[in-house]
């Protein structure tokens, strides 16, 4: 009896649960925006994720020393302003005077060295963060208002990566009283919203914090709803219940432009898409079977007919957007006649395997891969799908380089800057790099990460790009825009292209 | 009396239909599947992405229309239906020839090898079918060939349930005792003696099975562990649909309608053999 008692008790209290959205969210309350994002991240702490979807809630939370808009600019935010003395070695940020942390703690020099103190030692350890920042040695403060960053080598990237994620200032007193698993469910910032509840896989509901040093934003409340179907996400946008979806099918991305109170918005993203060869074995071995395998493949068609336009065609492994694009460099032309006589030169004969091992629960890959394949099959060759599950792919196929002659790689580094993804694809040793290691190349990677000098570093990344490109280490598909579905009640918002939302002037009918 | 047989006649009627429905959807989905190589002897593959999300019944190169690069739909659920076919029909066959022989050694010798065996089988029933898939094809990659062994290996156990249950009560009938009794073997007992009256149930269990592996497949497939995407298949097609449900139905519609109605002839064919078969539910006379 008494077990049956309990069980009644968590079956209600699971009901009550799975109800409360519903309740919630029938109808939407005015001043209130609800965004739906696919995944919980569980905590958060800056230091604990590196989850886009952390950051599209935590960036209405935390303030960086810096902050990127939506236009992709770099602009001051926690730090007023900076400059870089003995030779970049050391980067002085004045700070901005009287800021309050939601819990009333002030924010000074105190406050951005426990911050950095924490992310570089023990308990920055245990997250994914660290590695982002070990180039700073130390943070020292000079006064209340003044901290210096002592940098252990250059890194030409900082100044973009303080404006997000690992680097978002945390409070010192409010995390040594409270505790860290405290602070994971409890986040408290500087940011235009405050936190007010957070129930785990449903829901995280902030309100607005008028005294914002940049301004009160206009919403009142800002809901983020955790769902990882994208039917799911469109269904919900539908009904209304839902303002702003983030996961949006390809496929899906007709329905809600004809729907009448929803706007689709589809914006250049990070993400880039490329299927990178095994130079290693098999015909993809050599470099002129590697160009012709990708003049074989129509990409434009494949960016109108699969993706409906909703992506650009690239040349590198990188989005326009990214630092180290260079607009000169273009991508090989489609010539299926010119491909199948470099591969009648290269000696590959008829039938030859072609195996692209790739997520299997990617749709839209999924599809991608088939046409691809279809243009594989015109030039003679034989292609095989192999689709896997994502962590056998990134944990075992690629980096013990198993992979067929090919394999899916997508790309979305949130810093946009080219070295972030050169770097951790064609440098030796590296985990996405199970096979190429090229002198060269090598020390190019190497070299750029020690030059603060902008225009010199593009120059040295657009070399990379070119070398790369002239090897045909990869067959780079495509840039796939970042799509949005949003409620036409939603005004003045804002589509960041890294997903990292910022609602501070936009408002609801 | 009259009633009776009234009832029994208009059973042993739906009884005919049950066969006549049967042989209607998973022959005639069969046939068309072996006919395929004539029918559509592109195998499904042309793809076209200028001609793509053509709706059914408007073309007539693409009655059922075309999916989203352009391929025809009609033909890709023909040719799509070997692999179904070949999936459904060798993981039963594997499956009842492991499961049959485990089950005759354990019901007939008994003792410490049945134990075993048993509890084996016990282990193996309590372990959740779609966790041992996933971690099997997490581990041997997806495939055909792995799709297959992984049913094997998962439903071997229920044939020697089944068998062990009816060798336990077969070996202590008075044939068999006399046969030992005359200095029979025990491997001929087993196999001209006791095999043959475990046939019944077995059969019948597998003509359910194959329809369950048809939708095993499925699964599998559109959960992206299955076959090869290039090769057409049902649970492809459906994969492939999936989010085109709402925009271009015929994607995913009509694959799923061959499923339907194969695995539905196939339990009608089930259910008439069961009662077919079975010799204490007298139905018709």
């Amino acid at each position: 009896m008494m077990k049956f008692s309990k069980t009644m008790k968590a079956l209600g209290l699971t009901a009550a649960v799975a109800l409360a959205p519903l309740m919630a969210s029938g109808a939407q309350a005015a001043g209130t925006l609800t965004t739906a994002v696919a995944i919980d991240p569980a905590s958060w702490d800056p230091i604990d994720t590196f989850l886009v979807d952390w950051s599209s809630a935590a960036n209405n939370i935390y303030d960086g020393l810096t902050a990127r808009g939506a236009d992709m600019k770099l602009k001051p935010a926690l730090a007023t302003s900076w400059e870089f003395q003995d030779d970049g070695k050391r980067i002085r940020f004045k700070l901005r005077e009287n800021v309050k942390f939601h819990n009333g703690e002030p924010f000074n020099a105190q406050a951005v060295k426990f911050t950095f103190d924490r992310l570089l030692g023990e308990e920055g350890k245990k997250g994914p963060q660290q590695s982002n920042y070990n180039s700073i040695e130390r943070v020292e403060v000079v006064d209340a208002n003044t901290v210096d960053f002592i940098m252990k080598q250059p890194d030409p990237v900082l100044l973009t990566k303080l404006a997000g994620y690992g680097a978002m200032i945390v409070p010192p007193k409010y995390v040594q009283e409270k505790g860290d698993d405290y602070f994971n469910t409890h986040p408290v910032g500087t940011g235009p919203f405050k936190f007010v509840e957070y129930n785990p896989k449903v829901n995280l509901v902030l309100e607005a914090n008028p005294d914002h040093w940049g301004g009160a934003p206009k919403l009142d409340k800002l809901v983020f709803r955790f769902i990882s179907e994208a039917n799911t996400q469109v269904a919900e946008l539908q009904a209304g219940r839902i303002d702003v979806a983030t996961l949006i099918p390809f496929g899906l991305a007709p329905t809600i432009e004809k729907s009448q109170n929803l706007t689709l918005m589809s914006v250049t993203g990070p993400t880039v898409v490329s299927l990178r060869f095994n130079t290693k074995d098999g015909i993809t071995k050599d470099a002129n079977v590697r160009k012709a395998l990708i003049m074989g493949v129509d990409r434009d068609a494949i960016i109108k007919a699969v993706l409906l336009g909703h992506a650009k065609p690239i040349a590198s492994f990188q989005s326009e957007l990214s630092f180290g694009n260079d607009p000169a460099l273009k991508p090989l032309p489609f010539d299926l006649a010119k491909a199948k006589q470099m591969l009648q030169a290269a000696k590959v004969p008829a039938g030859a395997p072609v195996r692209i091992d790739f997520r299997g629960n990617d749709a839209t890959f999924r599809e991608v891969a088939q046409a691809t394949a279809g243009y594989l099959q015109a030039l003679g060759l034989k292609p095989a799908l192999q689709p896997h599950e994502p962590p056998v792919l990134l944990n075992d196929i690629i980096p013990n380089g198993k992979t067929g002659e090919a394999w899916h790689q997508a790309w979305g580094g949130w810093t946009f800057d080219y070295d972030n993804n050169a770097y951790l694809m064609y440098h030796s040793g590296e985990k996405w790099n199970p096979y190429y290691n090229d002198a060269k190349l090598n020390e190019m990677l190497e070299k750029q990460r020690l030059v603060y000098d902008t225009k010199e570093r593009e120059k040295i990344l657009q070399e990379i790009a070119r070398y790369v490109a002239d090897q045909a280490l990869e067959l780079p598909l495509y840039n796939q825009n970042t799509l949005f579905g949003v409620n036409k009640r939603v005004k003045d918002f804002d589509a960041p292209a890294d997903r990292r939302f910022r609602y501070t002037a936009t408002s609801v009918e | 009396m009259a009633a009776a047989q009234a009832v029994s006649t208009s059973r042993s009627r739906f009884r005919s239909l049950e066969l006549l429905l049967g042989i209607l959807f998973a022959g005639g989905i069969s046939l068309a599947v072996l006919l395929s190589p004539i029918l559509f002897p592109d195998g499904g593959e042309g793809m076209d992405l200028m001609a793509r999300l053509i709706p059914p019944f408007q073309d007539l190169n693409h009655l059922l229309g075309t999916d989203p690069l352009g391929r025809d739909v009609l033909a890709r659920v023909v040719v799509g239906g070997r692999i179904s076919l070949v999936v459904g029909i060798l993981s039963v066959l594997g499956a009842v020839l492991l499961g049959t022989l485990v089950g005759l050694i354990a019901g007939y010798y008994r003792g410490i090898t049945e134990m075993l065996l048993m509890r084996f089988v016990d282990i193996q029933l309590a372990l959740p079918f779609i966790l041992v898939a996933i971690m099997f094809l997490a581990i041997f990659g997806a495939g055909l060939d792995k799709v297959i062994l992984v049913m094997i290996a998962t439903q071997w156990v229920h044939y020697a349930r089944v068998v062990r249950g009816s060798v336990l009560a077969l070996r202590e009938r008075e044939f068999i005792l006399s046969a030992r009794a005359i200095g029979v073997g025990n491997g001929r007992i087993i196999f001209t003696h006791v095999l043959p009256n475990v046939l019944g149930p077995i059969v019948i269990l597998m003509t359910l099975n194959v329809a369950n592996n048809i939708l095993l497949e499925s699964s599998l497939t559109f959960l992206g562990l299955g076959v090869d995407p290039l090769i057409p298949s049902w649970g492809g097609m459906l994969a492939d649909g999936r989010t085109y449900l709402q925009t271009a139905w015929w994607v995913s519609v009509f694959p799923g309608l061959a499923i339907m109605f194969t695995v539905l002839g196939l339990n009608l064919l089930g259910d008439w053999l069961r009662d077919y078969l079975d010799p204490t539910g007298q139905t018709s006379k």
